[in-house]
This record gives C-alpha cells, structure tokens and sequence, in this order.
C-alpha cells in the first residue's frame, strides 16, 4: 500500500503543481488543490489512477476564515484507496465547476450543495428545489444561519414548563455569589 | 400515431413508496418517458442539529437516518470520529459490532422481503417477513435496550456488554431463520409471479454502474463484486469467513438474489462471532462528553449496509465540544435520485414501485 | 421460461402447511402487554433521596425534554440544588444518555413504556415522583462501569514520600498543562461546589476556561473575588470538593490544584497585574484601616483599592500573610509563591506597615481616629495550653510558635524523638517539618484518625513521610529530667463512647492503661485563641466579644458601625478561604456603609 501511495503521491505532484498532500497512515490520501484545479484532478483520478467510484462531496464552513471547503472523496476499488480532494472558495462569491459529467451522481450532491451553501456550480442542471421548500432565507447550513432563532421564530414552544429553572442559577441565587459578565463570555 | 404524454405524481403518499418521497412521471400511455424524483418532505436537518450538539448528543439522531437498519449509520459515525481522534476501541467491542451489523442486515433484507413482494401483491411474504423480523428486533432490545432505535454503538466500543444469556438467544433465533429462509425460497422466490416480474425488469447498466456511484446488492446484481466489508475491511471482517455473492443481469431478479444469498452469509458471520468472541473490554470510555474535543481536521468513514456504502464524515475545528460538520453519504442518496430517474425511463407504471424497493431506496437518508 | 410455470404456480401453495402454525402474537394482546428485555429504555424514574439535582441530564438531553424544578418536600442544602429532574415524555427518545451521564446513578429507565392519556399535558412527569412502582421496574441503569462520567482523578505528581524529608521542597509539584486539562474537563459544570465554598468563588466559569485552553480567562476569573488564589490553590480546605457531584461515585474534581494550575501559569506580580488588569477606580477619599495582613485583611485591602479607596494595613511581622506566611510550612506553601501575590496586591495601591504592632507602635485609637473605617483582622496567635502536669518542662513548644521560628528561618533543636500532640492541621504540620528535621515523630490523638480534623491528604502525607500516629491517646503527664528537660510523655488510652445526645463519639480513658514514650521534645497543637489585648479599654467594652470572637452581622461589623471584624477572630471555621470570605462581604459592607450613604448626603 505504502508504495502505491508515494507512487500515486508523485504522480500527482508532478501533474498538478498546486496540489499540497497530507500524509495519513492508514489508506488514505488528500490533496488540497485550487479551485480551478478541481474538475482536471478529478478526472485525472478516475480515469488515470484508478479512483472511479465517488463517495461522497461535501462541504464545510469555515466562517471565521471567511472560507467553504468543498471536499471531494474517492474510492480505488483496484487499489483500495480512499483519496480526500479538497479546496478552499471565497465565502462570499462561492462558485466551483460542476462535475456531474465525470460522475453522474454529484449531480445530486451539487444539488444539495447549492441549496444548503449557497455554492454555484457553474453548469450545474437541476431542478432549483431539493429538499426545502419556498425557502427565501439564507442557504441554512451555512454557520451563520441561526437554527435555535429560527425554530423559535417559526415555531411554538407548548405551555407548562415555564417553571423550569437553571441549577447554576439557582444557586447563585442562593448563595449570593456576584457572577459577572464572563459567565456568559466563558460558557458554561 | 405517438400518444400524449401525462403528468403523474406517484407520491408522496403511496403505498409503493418507500417513504415520503414523490416521483413525478412523464407517461405516455403506461409507459413512462421521464421521470423525476421529488424529495423534501421529511428533511429534518439532522447535520445542522449535529453542529449544535456535542460529539456524543450527536449520535441519537444517527439511527434516524435510515430506520429500518440504523446501525450501519451509527457505526460509520463512531468510527469516523475514531478516526478523526486516533482512539482505540477494544476487540470485543469489534465482534459485537459485526455482530450488530449483521443483524441489522438481516432485519432490514427481511423488510426488504416483505417490502419488494408486496409491491408485486405477494402479501403473505410480507406478514411473515415483519412477523421473523420481530425476532430479530427481540435480540436489540435484549442487547441495546430498545428495538428500532438502538443508539448502541458510539465512539469507543458499544454502550453495554452481552446481557446473560444472549449467544443462546442468537442461536436460537439464526436456528430458527435459517430453517425459515426455505419457506421463503417457496413463497417468493420460486413464485412464478415474482419471476415474471422481477426478471429482466430495472435493468441496471454494468459499464454505467460504478460511474453511477451505484453500490451494495444494485451493484453487485449487476455481476461486480464489491463490497467494503472485503475491500476495506473494518472492525472485524477480516477474522471471518463470508462470501460476497453477485448476480449477473443487474434486474430486479439478480438484485433478488444477492439478498436471498447474503442473508444466509449473515446468519454465517453472527455465528462465528458467537464463536470467536474474545473476552475482555467492550468500550473505551471517552471523557466527559460536555467537555470532549476533537483535534481539528476531517475523516470519513464507510461501512456496508445493506443497501449499499453508508459513509459519514466529520469535521472538527479542534476547538468547539460539537462537530464542525457531520455529513452522512447514503447509498439511496445516489440510488433513489439519479439512478432510479434514469431506470424508470422506459418502465411500466406498475413496476415503480417494484424497482424503487429493488434499489433499496430510503427516502429518510436522501433527506436527513 | 414457458407461458405457463407449473413449478412457480405449485410452490407457493406450500405456504399453506402454515395453517397448524400458532400466530406470532401474544396470545391476550391488547389486554396483556408484552413484557420488555431486562435491558428496556422506557420510562424515568429516579431515585429523589440519592439524586442531588446537578441537572447533568438537563444539560445532556439534546431534545431539551428535561427541566429542573423544585419538589415539595425537597429542600436545597450545599451539595444539593434542590431541584429534581421532570421529563417531558413528549419530547423524549429514551436514548438514556441522561442515565449515563447522572453522576450519582440515581437517574434509570424502567421497563414500562405504555402511557395512554387524552389529557396532552399529563405527559410532564417528574420521575420517581409520579411513578414511584418504577422502583421495582428499573431496566436501564448506569454502574460506575458504564458511566460516562470520569470518576478517576488525574493523580496529581508529588515528590516520593522518603525523598520529601530530606528537605523542605515543595511536596505537590503541580499539574503540567496535558494533566490540568484532563482533569478540568472532567467536571460536569453543575455549580453545586460554588455553594460550599465559603467565598462563593467561580469554579464551573474557570474550570471551563482551563477545560478550554484559555488559562488566562481563568485567572481572570479567580481574581476576581479571591486576591490570594495561589495560596488557596496550594493549601485550601477546599469544602467545595467534598460537595463536588462526581465524588458521590468517583474522585471529587481537583478543583485546588487546578486552581493552583491557572495562578501558577503566572510567574510575577507585573503578569498577574497585566493579565487580570483591574480596573482600578479613582481615589474617592475615604481611608480605611486594617489590623492584620493575614487573608482576610488583604481581601479587604485588595478589593477596596479597586474600588478608589486609601488602604494602609498595619502589620506586627515583617511579613504579609499572616497564619499562611508563619503557619503553613514551606513545603506546602513556598515563600516565593506568596510574595508574588502580596506584590501583586502592593501594586494595586494597598500599604502594608510592616513591623507594626497595634497597641505597641501605634495604638488602635490613632487608626480608628484617623481612618474611615477600620478594620480588624488579627487571626487567632495564641495557643491553647494543654493543661498537664509538666507542661512547662523545657523542650515542651506550642506547635504554632514552632512553625513561626521554622517559617522565620530560625533553628529549633528538638533532639531525635518529638511527640506531637493533636489532630488538626497544626499538628500534621508540625510533625511532618519535625521529621524534615530529622527527628522521630510520634503523633498522639484523643480520637480516631478518621476523626483528625486535619485534611486527609496532609494526614497520609505524613503517614508517607514515615510520622507514627498513635489515635486514642490522651497525654497526662510530661516526665522531665533533673534539669527540667522533658523526657517522656505519659498517655492513657482511650475508648471511643457514643455520645447520648447524637454527637460525635467521645474518648473516655481506660483506667490503667497507660503507657510512656520517651521525648526529647514536645508540641502541643490542639488549637489556638484570639488575642485582643491591643484594643484599648474603651474599645473593648464597646465590642462585643462572645467566647473569644468578634461578634459580627452579614456584612462583617462589630457593635461599633465604623470597625469590621474577619478571618478567624470573626467566624468559626477557622481556614483561608473563610477569611477571604469574611474580607470580601467587610469589602461590600464598608462600601455600602461609607460610598452609598454619602451619596445619600449629597441627594
């Protein structure tokens, strides 16, 4: 396995020069790559090295860095490796080229993408509704969405706990204790 | 003279259906010319609601995902995080895995028994195959405590050892099926309904398969033998003894009997992990889960279920007690969308249903 | 295949062999309900008496279904909220992550699980209340086994006991930061800890920060109602660990070391300054007196600079710190450690006049005279005698004057064989320096060991350190030597009598069982006493003193407005953290009394 990976590694780094590997010691290997890099890596992959089936793309809000990571994974049923592509895209201006012609299934998950993230794929042709409905707000797994102030706004909580109490509270109460503000800052 | 074509919403609620799902079919006479899949209306935005849970309050939701066989899904999850933390789970705590996972598949190829016949009218096969199943819901709730949503296996082993006196509950009750699965050959399989309809019908293009990202009994049906429990074994595959069967057609009939055949390889493999047990740990404790933080960085896992590769990805920012992201692949994620627009064109309305639950479709897994 | 399969149209026809067969079903169903696996997720109950209301399964629960709410009959203590768990069955999914995580195993599921009800609010249930037979029904617990609540404490790295004697090297060495963040992400946050300690300090909010790798947020917050946090780090009491909600199955949290942790990662004065930055407020004028720079006068000190005020404390040492400077021995609580925080407190403006003596140097009436406020922290310096024959014998010490010339760099020469004498702290400590001197030591005790009123951890320290501790002996006389230097001690066993009246045991002698240790020297510690011979006569008729201690209200005043009392001349618990305690509520009274009423003057 180790020699198929540094020979796939190699391969790699002298197609792709952006392309920064990381190194796992079980079977898995992971490139990070530019954005433009992504639709030439992958059919590299698939075609050159093997990777046909993909498993799975997601994606993962990095919203302090202002950035979504767009993850792509593939599987070598040949060489039983699993290859993690990754890529970093603007935030604000997320746009990445569509792949569903090199795996029709990503189809889907571009689908889910958009609709979730808000990430155009350029070229992308799909039906604009997936899994919500009428939504006008905000792409709702992007980080900075608010689930708890939306299901509050949207939805009712039922009457007959409102007696419910906190235990730190309680005790404060009690003892007197002066909890300043840094008990919100430092959470609990 | 070419007929007119009719819009026809097969959905969401439909008996044929394996779920809350839709599928709106352009058909021109009885013969559909597009079809295309509605989903939506069971989203439940489990991975947002992982993102605002601890790593441990994150694991209930999982066996939501798909439930009528859970495990595959928890157990992807626990060894993703596992992955992701370098943490050690015990042999013993492997073997009930397995263990778990077989009986999972067991129960949900029973379901899948009952579901795939009754779409042809076959009812009976289904009264059984609920009624067997139950058996296999009674060996849960004796080892995890509850009988759909088992919450069992978690990042570092399984939530609680054998309780006394389960290995003989579990022969008994593989006794029991293997003598049961022959009634089920008469019933179903050498049914010359089930034949006329299943073979040559869904008809699933092998070149196309793998690029499809089609997996589990659709793929193997199709004659290509893969299965992540022997390309990449985890947990304990390696150590036992099973067989992995393929069909040859890749239609509803071969896809049949994959799962005719790797039921009885379950039963096979529960019965060696009685066997081969080791004694010993069953759970490497994680810490105070308020307070348990990954290192940052991502793992994927994947586990084969029975409808095909289950796989979850986590993400953790190395700082924050809940995931930064939790993303489940499911095998009817491909198959119910891309793959069941594509087979339906050129299919009878009344094999819908037919193929849908030949895919082993799960509308709760598309959706999340 | 043929038009017409004989074979496919024959074999299902088989199924009719089924007919004999009995249903899958339960013979009585609906009437008879299916008994669960012993291992069922159904309903709650709790145990009420073992359940101390930490809402540890509030906080795990993901679909919020369970509330803490007070129950009739139930009242809050320390150590128990009050509060019990109610769950709201409509919302629940009997994952039992609450029964796993409850710390005391009081939380399980039962193996009922049919509720039927038209009535959609009587789905609220408060376990163990509303289904007391649950009891007998319990399936689905937790064992220390299975809990996922870390009941193993991180051991803390001490020097090895033999090692120890050799010097007086500070014995505890501290966790490293690997260590303190295991062990801080161990607590569960539940607060009950807050209630038992006498300072009230906010131990979920740094514990958490350490938890999270931001050690100064938690110096922060320790500074922020306790100036002397390094010292209560290394040697408090630490009541709030005996409270701790993991204690009642494991380990209590380390809440002292980490504490000792988050201060020590703070190496002077002028980063704890930097770190903490206080806000310190202009001055407001008003001048305030302290007697004593012991813990209680330096809170007082501390937290009144931070609030504008002129604070001189008049000190008779040449040394801040009082009982923790000169009591505590140097292999517990180094010099360094303590001058770093006096600095610290020096530098937010407090003046110290060292090598003051009130009633000496300068009489109580000046302070009192010239001062807004003053007030009186002197601690209690004079030791209980023990009132044996032969007490007077040379190479017979009070333990506390002892420590005092040990402490204050001075030799003492106590021969090869010391007998102590006592229980408490004191005692431990005189001992283990005895042994670092190189003597023998014997301990001697009325009671039991259990029954030491000295900390556990200090007793078996000793124990390590190679002290003989002799429980049920009670001295009676000292035998001396033709020049009056004490030889032996006489004891007399005891036997331990339950009291009538429901108090501790109490030790009665065995007649004729006594029995002599030879003594080149001994120490008594059995206890200390106030001395308020600085008070000049008019103040002492003025101040009530009952049974040798300031008598003082909520905020700390003595029966004259304008003079508070703290620290052990004020309360009766007698430790640090006490006397912080003390300081910080004078803080707020001299506040409220002196800022607010003036203010009041001016509307």
């Amino acid at each position: 396995m180790k020699e198929i990976k540094t020979k796939i590694i190699e391969r790699i780094k002298s197609h792709f020069q952006d392309a920064v590997e990381r190194d796992y010691d079980y079977n898995r290997l992971d490139f990070s790559v530019k954005k433009e890099t992504i639709p030439s890596i992958l059919f590299y992959l698939k075609d050159e090295m093997n990777f046909k089936h993909l498993s799975h793309i997601t994606c993962v809000d990095w919203l302090e860095e202002k950035e979504f990571e767009v993850v792509f994974i593939l599987w070598s049923y040949t060489d039983r490796l699993q290859v993690y592509v990754r890529t970093r895209i603007d935030r604000d201006h997320p746009v990445l080229d569509n792949i569903d012609m090199i795996w029709r299934q990503a189809n889907t998950y571009e689908r889910e993408l958009k609709e979730m993230y808000g990430i155009n794929f350029t070229g992308l042709e799909a039906p604009e509704e997936f899994l919500l409905e009428d939504w006008e707000g905000p792409p709702p797994m992007r980080r900075d969405f608010d689930t708890r102030e939306y299901a509050a706004r949207t939805y009712y909580t039922r009457p007959g706990r409102e007696d419910a109490q906190d235990v730190r509270e309680t005790i404060i109460k009690r003892t007197g204790e002066e909890l300043p503000d840094f008990a919100k800052k430092y959470k609990r | 003279m070419r007929e007119k074509a009719t819009t026809l919403y097969f959905g969401p609620q439909h008996p044929g259906i394996t779920g809350n799902m839709m599928v709106r079919l352009k058909v021109e006479g009885d013969t559909i010319v597009k079809a295309t899949a509605e989903v939506g209306y069971l989203h439940r935005a489990f991975e947002k609601l992982m993102e605002e849970r601890n790593w441990l309050q994150s694991f209930t939701l999982l066996c939501r995902f798909c439930v009528p066989e859970p495990d595959p899904v928890e157990e992807s999850y626990a060894r993703a995080v596992e992955m992701l933390e370098g943490r050690e789970v015990p042999e013993r705590a492997k073997y009930i895995r397995v263990m778990v996972l077989e009986l999972a598949r067991i129960g949900a190829f029973l379901f899948w028994y009952g579901a795939q016949a009754s779409s042809l009218g076959l009812h009976t096969v289904g009264q059984w195959s609920i009624g067997d199943r139950n058996y296999v819901l009674d060996l849960f709730e004796a080892l995890t405590g509850a009988r759909i949503y088992h919450m069992y296996i978690w990042p570092g082993g399984v939530r609680r050892d054998f309780p006394e006196g389960f290995e003989e509950q579990v022969i008994k009750t593989m006794d029991y099926l293997e003598k049961r699965l022959n009634d089920y050959d008469d019933l179903l399989f050498e049914s010359a309904i089930f034949q006329k309809r299943a073979k040559g019908i869904g008809i699933i293009n092998k070149e196309k398969a793998i690029e499809w990202g089609v997996v589990g009994p659709p793929l193997r049906g199709c004659g290509i033998r893969h299965d992540m429990r022997i390309d990449d074994p985890y947990e304990v595959y390696d150590k036992l003894d099973f067989i992995v069967p393929t069909g040859e057609n890749g239609d509803i009939w071969s896809r049949a009997q994959v799962r005719r055949q790797e039921i009885r390889q379950s039963i096979r493999i529960v019965r060696q992990v009685i066997d081969k047990i080791p004694k010993g740990e069953y759970y490497n404790k994680i810490p105070n889960p308020q307070k348990w933080t990954l290192p940052k960085g991502d793992a994927y896992a994947h586990t084969e279920a029975a409808r095909g590769e289950v796989g979850f990805f986590v993400a953790s920012d190395g700082v924050s007690t809940h995931p930064r992201r939790a993303h489940e692949r499911g095998a009817a994620y491909v198959h119910a969308i891309t793959l069941l627009e594509d087979l339906l064109v050129g299919a009878n309305i009344a094999d819908v249903s037919e193929i849908m639950f030949s895919l082993g479709t799960c509308p709760p897994e598309v959706e999340r | 295949m043929s038009f017409f399969d004989l074979k496919g149209t024959l074999k299902p026809l088989t199924a009719l062999k089924q007919f004999g067969r009995k249903p899958h079903t339960l013979k009585d169903v609906p009437y008879v309900t299916r008994e669960a696996a012993d291992r069922y997720r159904g309903f709650h109950y709790n145990d009420l008496e073992q359940c101390i209301g930490c809402g540890n399964c509030a906080t795990i629960c993901q679909n919020q279904a369970i509330d803490m709410v007070p129950v009739e009959g139930i009242e809050g203590k320390k150590g128990d909220s009050g509060l019990r768990p109610r769950v709201d069955n409509g919302r629940c999914c009997w994952c039992g992550l609450c029964v796993d995580v409850c710390p005391t195993g009081s939380l399980s599921l039962t193996k009922d699980y049919l509720y039927v009800s038209e009535d959609p609010n009587s789905f609220l249930w408060m376990p163990g209340v509303d289904n007391p037979q649950g009891k007998e029904r319990i399936s689905f617990f937790s064992t220390e086994e299975t809990s996922l609540n870390d009941f193993a404490r991180i051991p803390m790295p001490e020097l090895e006991g033999m090692e120890r004697v050799k010097s007086f090297a500070e014995v505890v060495l501290g966790y490293n930061e690997e260590q303190a963040r295991a062990e801080a992400s161990r607590c569960i946050s539940c607060g009950l800890c807050t209630e038992a300690c006498p300072e009230h300090m906010h131990i979920p909010e740094y514990i958490n920060a350490i938890a999270r790798a931001n050690d100064a947020d938690a110096v922060r917050i320790i500074y922020d109602n306790n100036p002397l946090p390094e010292m209560c780090g290394k040697v408090c009491t630490r009541r709030c660990e005996d409270v701790c909600a993991i204690a009642h199955r494991g380990e209590p949290i380390a809440i002292r070391w980490l504490k000792r942790y988050a201060t020590e990662t703070v190496d002077n004065a002028d980063l704890i300054k930097e770190i903490v930055n206080p806000e310190i407020k202009e001055p407001n004028g008003f001048k305030v007196g302290i007697v004593g720079a012991g813990p209680s006068g330096l809170t007082v000190a501390y937290y009144l600079a931070l609030r504008g005020f002129d604070c001189t404390i008049y000190e008779a040492h040449a040394k801040a710190g009082g009982m923790t400077m000169y009591g505590i021995p140097k292999y517990r609580f180094p010099e360094e450690s303590l001058d770093k925080q006096i600095e610290y407190i020096e530098k937010v403006g407090v003046k110290i006049n060292f090598n003051t003596k009130v009633g000496k140097d300068i009489s109580f009436r000046e302070i009192y005279d010239t001062h807004d406020a003053v007030f009186v922290g002197v601690g209690f310096p004079k030791p209980w005698t023990l009132g044996v024959e032969g007490e007077n014998l040379k190479g017979s010490i009070q333990a506390v004057n002892f420590l005092y010339e040990i402490n204050n760099g001075k030799r003492v020469d106590l021969g090869d064989k010391v007998i102590v004498i006592g229980g408490g702290n004191v005692a431990i400590d005189a001992a283990r320096v005895s042994r670092r001197l190189g003597a023998d030591v014997t301990i001697l005790y009325r009671r039991r060991v259990q029954d030491m009123p000295a900390d556990w951890e200090e007793i078996e320290g000793a124990e390590e350190e190679g002290v003989h501790i002799v429980p049920q002996a009670i001295p009676v006389k000292f035998h001396g030597d033709e020049k009056g230097h004490v030889i032996s001690v006489e004891y007399v066993m005891a036997e331990m009598v339950p009291d009538e009246r429901g108090g501790r045991p109490k030790p009665v002698p065995i007649e004729g069982s006594n029995k002599t240790i030879e003594a080149t020297a001994v120490l008594g510690a059995i206890g200390q006493q106030g001395d308020y011979s600085f008070l000049e006569e008019e103040f002492a008729e003025k101040i009530k003193i009952e049974r040798g201690r300031f008598v003082v209200n909520e905020i700390q005043q003595t029966s004259d407005p304008k003079i508070f009392a703290g620290g052990d001349a004020a309360n009766r618990t007698a430790d640090a953290i006490s006397a912080i305690a003390d300081g910080y509520r004078a803080v707020k009274g001299i506040e409220a009394m002196l800022v607010k009423k003036d203010e009041g003057n001016v509307d």
